[in-house]
């Protein structure tokens, strides 16, 4: 009998759970809903939201990039060479004797070799086949302070290239690269030449002495963007002299060196290159709106703005066609970062990314080129949502616009500065409405 | 067994009423849709909680308790199934939840009558309305969704004291705090972006909490063994819904009507009774408070049912009840009359029974189940719900 019981009761209660689940009566009755919000959109020109514009740069040196950047008077300016050191050569490999047995030769000899470079072909600015030339550098250089004129350029010492341009270099061969056929340029070498960068570690003549090798573009007209660079070396095996071993020599140091070295802009806003460039200036968010007439009938004006009704805000650039030497040749990473200490700068440690993918906004390198003037949004919407809210700090906040990866590329991009007719602004989507009241 | 037993009764007394899931789209007019405080029993025999043969926990009849003779404590859950539609828009849809409208505790106290203490429900204020809107921003029209939510509801705590005059005369009063909050929330989401990035959600609201207090107070007599009569009334002062400091609507203030209830059984035949019931109440005065569009207006709630108490399951008794109830609801979404009728019937189940000193028969555990199927109605807007009470009963700890 209980279990009868406790079994009717357990029914009862699995029927009253089985209605827990709740769904709440929705309606798309109006008269359930308060009164309307309006939404409406503001744009505020640069002298209402914003001032103190500077362009910094020289953040990064070119050997963070990892990759190089062969030019001939590009746009009739620019020029550029890519320094390589290449890596210990191998002493030993392993090799099966003639018996079939796996041995490692310790003697081995290199009877040839090439040097093989790869190139970016969509960041590469080439109308054609180009001629590249491949030379052996003997002056010490440093990788991470090398310039066009400066082979070392530390606070210890500076030493200046005998030649501007990372000169002199003994030209070892020359390969054509026809971007049409293929990524990458092969320099054949022959026996003397592949022992040239095994010797740059044991000679010690200063005069003789092996420092790298430098790859430079002989045909004008192009910017080339070089991903890798890579020595292979044809081995013979002293265990079996019938056995053909190639193996490649790596990279140590890699760093390119250009001129001219762009100035910085009199009016306008500049991201990227290398050294980047990054674009710095306050902000003063509105807080308060006397207008438009549509908010106005809606909420009492002058209405202070609270976070959530912040439904969009973006900063509106314009794109501008600079230096065609270093307009950009692939997307542009544009991302917008807030300046913590402005007293800093310009090395102020800098916030998160604004740009919620933190892959920051990407522009089409068209943009800087035919699209000139056209007009780019960044939302910035978490941001003045976090300064509106935030009532304990009052004046301008300082932004920075800049690379989202910095440096990422020889080229920079350039937006309209506050002084042009294309002057940044920022736009707004603002929703507000009445308070919502007790029934 | 007397320590699961007094576990059980503690989870009880835990538990509070709660307004878990809204029952009614009428919850969206003007302070809510009231929920009525009483038991499964009550439910199943239409009546209005009062005029019940027998001790109980019913707030709207304070001195149902006054014959009980042990402690006594008893829940009631309400899940309840909705499909409504509007006839003017052919919208309809349906959903369903549960709440906890009553947990009541009674206790004999110093030899001079019963202490009761209870949660209620009072008013039902949840529900959320949804809307699709489109918005010209910089010329480009974006789809966008306009959706509200209120939840919560008033809820009270009562104290009351019911005390026997004689063997048929008993007397009640109770006095009640009320409670509960309500959080109201606007949001617009933007189903469309622009240019570069998607617009961010809207939100706007606010956060009240209710106070108030009321009294109640009631007397019953029972005619020989044919008949038991009993009567109360209720005064309320003013509801005052407080806003929250960091809500940017305003605090209210509600007068709430004196509610008068009335309610009587009598025996048909052995084991046949015949409950009837009413309650009066004139919401008007509450009009004022509400805000511009809301009404409210003068409710008639009636019922009756019948219980044949010698019915037997399992072995054990088993009253069936069967009923009907037609009740006036005080606020209106479209400004007609809105009204709310069921056709009732539930059955009663001791689980556990003893005898008293006086070899009356105790009952220790029983269940209350009742269900009803009805409609309500206001001007387009119809609803039909089916509704389950269950109510758990403890006696003797």
């Amino acid at each position: 009998m209980n279990r009868t019981k406790n079994l009717t009761v357990a029914v009862m209660l699995a029927v009253a759970a089985a209605a827990c689940t709740q769904q709440d009566p929705t309606s798309v009755d109006n008269a359930l809903l308060p009164e309307q919000p309006v939404t409406t959109e503001l744009t505020f020109p640069w002298s209402d939201f914003a001032s103190n514009v500077a362009v910094y740069g020289g953040y990064g040196v070119p050997p963070e990039l990892g990759t190089g950047v062969v030019a001939k008077a590009f746009d009739g300016e620019l020029d550029a060479r890519t320094l390589v050191r290449f890596a210990t050569y191998p002493l030993s490999a392993v090799v099966q004797d003639s018996l079939g047995t796996t041995l490692t030769d310790y003697d081995l000899t290199f009877h040839g070799g090439r040097v093989v470079a790869f190139f970016d072909t969509v960041a590469s600015e080439v109308p054609g086949p180009v001629t590249l030339d491949l030379g052996v550098l003997h002056t010490n250089w440093d990788v991470r302070t090398a310039s066009w004129s400066m082979a070392v350029d530390t606070v210890g010492g500076q030493e200046a290239w005998p030649e501007p341009g990372a000169g002199p270099a003994e030209s070892f061969t020359t390969a054509v690269w026809d971007p049409s056929a293929g990524d990458s340029a092969v320099f054949v070498l022959d026996s003397a030449q592949a022992l040239a960068w095994q010797a740059q570690d044991s000679v010690t003549d200063s005069t003789t002495v092996v420092q790298g090798a430098r790859l430079s573009l002989l045909t004008p007209g192009a910017r080339l963007k070089l991903t890798s660079v890579a020595l292979r070396l044809d081995t013979r095996s002293s265990l079996n002299p019938d056995t053909a071993l190639v193996l490649t020599v790596g990279r140590t140091d890699l760093t390119f060196v250009y001129t001219p070295a762009p100035a910085p802009p009199t009016d306008g806003m500049r991201v990227g290159g290398v050294p980047a460039w990054r674009t710095v200036f306050d902000v003063n968010v509105p807080t308060t709106l006397s207008s438009p007439p549509t908010l106005c009938a809606a909420v009492k004006c002058p209405v202070k703005l609270n976070s959530s009704q912040v439904t969009y805000a973006a900063l509106v650039l314009h794109t501008k066609k600079e230096d065609p030497a270093f307009q950009p040749s692939d997307s542009v990473a544009l991302d917008v970062r807030p300046v913590f200490d402005p007293t800093a700068l310009p090395k102020a440690p800098l916030g998160s990314s604004l740009i919620a993918t933190g892959l920051g906004r990407r522009l089409s390198a068209s943009l800087f080129d035919t699209g000139d003037g056209t007009a780019v949004e960044v939302p910035i919407t978490e941001w003045v949502q976090a300064v509106i809210a935030d009532t304990t700090k009052t004046g301008p906040r300082t932004l920075a616009l800049l690379s989202a990866f910095e440096p990422n590329d020889i080229s920079y991009a350039s937006f309209y500065g506050p002084d042009s007719p294309f002057a940044p602004s920022l736009r707004m989507v603002i929703t507000a409405g009445p308070a919502v009241e007790h029934p | 067994m007397r320590f699961r037993r007094t576990l059980f009764v503690l989870a009880l007394m835990a538990a509070k009423p709660t307004l878990g899931g809204a029952q009614s789209i009428l919850s969206g007019a003007g302070l809510g849709i009231p929920v009525d405080a009483v038991d499964a029993r009550s439910r199943a025999l239409g009546g209005v909680g009062i005029g019940l043969q027998g001790e109980a926990i019913l707030p709207g009849d304070p001195a149902a308790s006054a014959r009980l003779v042990m402690g006594t404590v008893m829940m009631t859950a309400e899940p309840s199934w909705v499909s409504y539609g509007r006839s003017d828009t052919n919208e309809s849809g349906s959903f369903r939840g549960t709440r906890f409208p009553l947990v009541g505790v009674a206790y004999p106290a110093f030899g001079v009558g019963v202490i009761t203490f209870s949660f209620e429900s009072v008013l039902d204020q949840r529900y959320s309305a949804a809307n699709g809107v489109t918005v010209n921003v910089a010329d480009k029209l974006l789809a966008a969704t306009d959706s509200f939510t209120s939840t919560g509801g008033v809820s009270q705590v009562r104290l009351g004291f019911a005390r026997a005059l004689n063997r048929s005369v008993s007397v009640g009063i109770s006095v009640g705090r009320y409670g509960g909050s309500l959080v109201r929330r606007f949001t617009r989401t933007f189903n469309d972006s622009i240019a570069s990035g998607s617009l961010g959600q809207f939100q706007d609201g606010g956060y009240w909490t209710y106070t108030g207090t009321e009294v109640t107070a009631g007397a019953s007599a029972d005619l020989g063994n044919v008949a038991h009569l009993a009567a109360s009334g209720t005064w309320s002062g003013n509801l005052e819904a407080k806003a929250s400091s960091d809500t940017k609507g305003s605090s209210a203030s509600y007068a709430l009507p004196f509610q008068l209830r009335l309610g009587a059984t009598g025996v048909l035949a052995p084991g046949l009774a015949l409950n009837v019931g009413l309650t009066r109440a004139d919401w008007s005065r509450t009009d004022k408070g509400l805000s511009e569009g809301r009404s409210a207006g003068s409710t008639l709630t009636w019922g009756g049912g019948i219980e044949l108490s010698r019915a037997r399951l399992l072995g054990r008794s088993a009253p069936l009840r069967f009923g009907y109830r037609h009740a006036d609801l005080p606020f209106s979404l479209t400004g007609s009359k809105p009204v709310e009728t069921a056709w009732t019937g539930g059955l009663g189940l001791v689980l556990r029974q003893a005898q008293t000193l006086t070899h009356e028969a105790l009952t220790q555990a029983s269940v209350d189940l009742s269900f009803e199927r009805g409609k309500r109605t206001d001007g387009p807007i119809s609803e039909s719900f089916k509704r389950m009470s269950l109510t758990l009963r403890l006696t003797g700890f």
